[in-house]
């Protein structure tokens, strides 16, 4: 019971932030693939960094064991994540920034964004057994992370990532960026 | 205390700072519950429950009943929270509206038509939906949850996606790209 608690008040949290950050507006999530505001990223890869610190912080000290490591099968991945990009900058929001999104009072996202997905997951649970058997066997690796697979300590992923994440929100704070040619960018 | 005040009247934070915190969640989620932050498992689990009203021999299988069981799930409470918490941010830079279309560039993109808006919507739901089910997750249940972990699957997708993306949104755009 009080891990629904839980639940509810880190969904609070994750709405907000997610507003907050403006990543339920349609032009956040598209200009970050047209290459103009790259907000998106600078959230993703600063929320990794900090959870990633985090999470091996916390199990090098014992204090938490992992859950589940998602899967990974290779062509499931990619092509899931292929897809899924074409979804993300036709609509202009994902899962997360479209039910935050209707929480503003958008209605495009709280009736047929919403729909959309419930019709999406209809239509996956009831094609599942025919799909996801075969495609999850493609190069599959199992429930394992980057250390793991190449045998490499996780702390120097982590450093290369973080490094890697500062020296692009560098650049791009910088003006390496490329110049919007809309009229309207809002 | 101004200061804390101020910033959450503010409609626009860093990203960086409001990524930030988005980590602390995460941590969160997995200290507190050993469970991961996901959007888009608690939908198949709301469709399940629908489904299960309407169609019930159809929704009794396999995966309505034990991959993502037809209930309210840790995930569905997320989601639940996703919406107020939306709606708190709205509310707390005073700008909560009822709309029924995007921003400014939508339309310089697509016209004005809410009928067009409200269909790609619907598609581009049902789209991701399906899409975050073949990936095993969504940006938050696996590219930002998976990531955390250093899961390679969550760099695959976060490929997969942005070159998609890219090349979507170039098509939308083209002389404006």
């Amino acid at each position: 019971m009080s891990n629904l608690w839980i639940a509810l008040v880190l969904g609070v949290v994750f709405g907000f932030l997610l507003n907050k950050a403006g990543l339920t507006k349609y032009h956040k999530i598209v200009n970050v693939f047209r290459l103009t505001d790259m907000a998106v990223l600078k959230f993703m890869m600063s929320g990794l960094a900090v959870a990633m610190i985090g999470l091996y912080a916390m199990r090098g000290l014992g204090w938490i064991t992992f859950p589940v490591i998602p899967a990974t099968y290779v062509a499931g991945n990619l092509v899931g994540g292929l897809v899924f990009g074409v979804g993300m900058a036709l609509a202009g929001f994902c899962p997360g920034t479209c039910v935050a999104g209707a929480g503003e009072g958008r209605l495009d996202y709280l009736i047929p964004g919403l729909l959309g997905f419930l019709t999406g997951a209809a239509v996956w649970g009831l094609t599942y057994e025919s799909v996801f058997p075969q495609i999850s066997r493609l190069a599959a690796y199992g429930n394992v992370t980057l250390g793991q697979m190449w045998n490499v300590n996780p702390w120097l992923l982590i450093t290369v990532f973080t490094v890697m994440a500062v020296l692009l929100f560098y650049l791009i704070d910088r003006g390496l960026i490329r110049k919007d040619r809309l009229s309207s960018t809002e | 205390m101004n200061r804390i005040r101020q910033l959450f009247a503010q409609e626009m934070w860093s990203p960086y700072l409001a990524g930030a915190l988005l980590g602390v969640v995460g941590l969160l989620a997995v200290g507190l519950s050993n469970h991961l932050l996901g959007a888009s498992g608690g939908f198949e689990n709301v469709a399940g429950i629908l489904g299960k009203t309407v169609a019930p021999a159809a929704f009794g299988n396999m995966y309505f009943n034990f991959v993502m069981p037809a209930a309210i799930t840790w995930n569905v409470i997320l989601l639940v929270g996703i919406l107020f918490g939306g709606a708190l941010g709205a509310l707390s830079s005073r700008t909560w509206r009822w709309r029924s279309m995007p921003d400014k560039q939508w339309i310089e993109a697509f016209g004005p038509s809410r009928a067009k808006r409200w269909g790609i919507a619907f598609f581009g739901g049902a789209v991701l939906q399906y899409a975050a089910g073949i990936a095993g997750g969504c940006t938050s249940g696996l590219a930002i949850s998976g990531g955390m972990l250093l899961a390679p699957a969550a760099f695959l997708f976060i490929a997969g996606m942005f070159a998609s993306g890219i090349l979507t949104a170039w098509v939308i755009y083209r002389a404006r790209y």
